[in-house]
């Protein structure tokens, strides 16, 4: 794994083998845990079961490397917690705190500036997109996102062709 | 008294007290006739030290020659009477000649070969002796905007043993340097610095930064537009990512562009997902020899090397599941846009967010198929 180097992000031996592996392993566990929905609100679960595994095995392919992995993550076991069994309080006091203390109060003075620079609505967007957004500075903001983007098109193509190969033998 | 030649004819050098400058004056009138044949290439700057106010450039003409520093300073001096009104506090300063010449000499187009010997060891690049009188500062400031292109190669070397003396003042924007060597009405070798001190109100703080033609200098505005920069840079390779941003321009029209592209991304991530949780169960078969393949794209090919005769034996089976799953399909469509707990990704309607997906052909035609077989 080349940490710095941005090309290995997209590298075929680093980010999407990593996501593919994930990927697969989590819906391996999906399909064995449950069987195959018959109503919709249950396939409409697995369905969110299915993008949930995708955005995490992406988060931790990228790892801790970047804003919005470390966000995304955060999510994520923030909503696992949330829905999932009442863990301790000082675990989820210590996941919140996290959040909060990113959103210091230098941020928003960079943020006006920034905002008002590049177009105060497309930055709150921004920022709203790409996880992890509302913290940062637009430069950081713009790094983030590029790096969002390219791991997004990795997810993409990987979910694509899976589900392509999946349903081939539907045909 | 002779009076130069140069392009910077305006200002006379002959001062109203020729029995101090008549010695100096004819040695002079030389030096300028010499430095007048030296520059041919930068006849630009020569125009625009026209244009400079004659207190300017009498200020700043001086002979290259390092031995009549002290004589261009006396001849500065002598030309205080010809701006009589303005500069009386700076026949006070101008004791500190060297100074002037050592900082004329740094900002000559012509002195780079000169401006070695001239050079002291003051360690400021940028900072200019605070010698001269706060007239000089009005005459400099009143300056307008004049091409400073000959400026520019220039090298702010020199410092002056004046600037010493002259502690925090000495701290000034390059720009400030830059619009006095416009000044210099014909190349100099050697300047004094006298004029230059006290031409700003405003001590700023040490810059290493060269300032570009019509851009302050402060130290906000370097940081600003060190940042700026980075954020250009930055939107750059944000462009080169999306696609068809190329031809965009502004900062506002390209980020909606990628704001879309990302909003496309990820709802075709949601919308892929979901039909790979619908179609998931028919395929039932070993990952592990998969996983154990490390690259991706060799993965692809397991994969599908391995779902190929694992799958046909389940199609017969499925074929009746296969038109509930569509059927239901579209209606798990629909009510993932009315019930999702995601509030961050914004449906509008199946339809549009199925045709927004624009980025790749082949999803798109895969959907539509996939469409027309459900509807």
């Amino acid at each position: 794994m080349n940490p710095h180097h941005h090309s290995s992000y997209l590298n075929p031996n680093s980010l999407k083998s990593r996501f593919t592996k994930n990927f697969l392993r989590s819906l391996i566990k999906i399909n064995k845990q449950t069987p195959f929905p018959c109503r919709p609100t249950e396939m409409f679960q697995r369905c969110h079961k299915v993008k949930t595994a995708a955005d995490k095995s992406l988060a931790c392919a990228v790892g801790s490397r970047r804003v919005w992995s470390r966000a995304m993550l955060c999510k994520i076991r923030n909503r696992a917690l949330r829905r999932g069994p009442q863990k301790p309080p000082s675990v989820r006091r210590i996941i919140i705190n996290n959040r909060t203390m990113k959103k210091g109060f230098n941020c928003l003075k960079e943020k006006m500036n920034d905002d008002q620079e590049a177009g105060i609505d497309q930055t709150s967007k921004l920022r709203k997109l790409v996880p992890g957004g509302e913290a940062m500075d637009l430069c950081n903001l713009l790094d983030e996102a590029a790096h969002y983007i390219k791991c997004l098109n990795t997810q993409v193509q990987e979910i694509h062709d899976a589900e392509r190969i999946e349903s081939l033998g539907k045909d | 008294m002779e009076s130069p030649a140069g392009p910077g004819a305006r200002s006379s050098l002959t001062g109203p007290q020729p029995h101090e400058t008549g010695l100096d004056s004819l040695q002079f009138g030389e030096d300028i006739q010499h430095l007048i044949s030296v520059p041919p290439e930068n006849a630009s700057s020569f125009t625009a030290l026209l244009e400079l106010p004659p207190n300017q450039a009498v200020e700043l003409l001086h002979s290259p020659d390092s031995s009549l520093r002290s004589r261009n300073v006396i001849e500065a001096h002598q030309q205080k009477p010809y701006l009589e009104p303005h500069f009386n506090a700076a026949n006070l300063m101008f004791p500190t000649n060297s100074g002037l010449i050592e900082r004329a000499a740094r900002f000559s187009v012509f002195a780079g070969e000169n401006l070695n010997n001239i050079t002291n060891n003051s360690p400021e690049t940028s900072s200019v002796p605070s010698n001269s009188s706060a007239n000089l500062e009005k005459v400099v400031k009143s300056e307008p905007a004049e091409p400073e292109s000959f400026l520019n190669p220039l090298q702010p070397l020199v410092s002056d043993p004046t600037t010493v003396e002259n502690g925090a003042q000495n701290q000034r924007p390059v720009k400030r340097k830059e619009r006095e060597k416009k000044g210099k009405g014909s190349t100099k070798k050697s300047k004094s610095s006298a004029n230059e001190k006290s031409e700003d109100g405003e001590k700023l703080p040490y810059v290493h930064v060269r300032a570009r033609r019509g851009q302050a200098t402060d130290s906000h505005s370097l940081a600003e537009r060190a940042r700026r920069e980075k954020i250009n840079a930055r939107m750059k390779l944000l462009q080169e990512l999306v696609p068809g941003c190329n031809k965009i321009s502004g900062t506002a029209m390209v980020l909606d562009e990628i704001i879309n592209h990302v909003q496309s991304l990820q709802r075709q991530v949601e919308f892929l997902s979901m039909r790979l949780a619908a179609v998931n169960p028919a395929i039932d078969f070993n990952f592990d020899s998969i996983l154990a393949a490390e690259s991706g794209s060799l993965m692809d090919s397991n994969f599908h090397s391995m779902a190929m005769p694992l799958m046909w034996p389940e199609v017969q089976v499925n074929g009746n599941r296969q038109n509930y799953e569509q059927q239901w399909q579209f209606d798990a469509l629909n009510q993932l846009v009315w019930g999702r707990e995601d509030d961050s990704y914004n449906f509008i309607t199946p339809e549009n967010s199925l045709l927004s997906y624009d980025s790749s052909a082949n999803s798109a035609s895969l959907r539509s198929n996939h469409l027309k077989m459900e509807l």
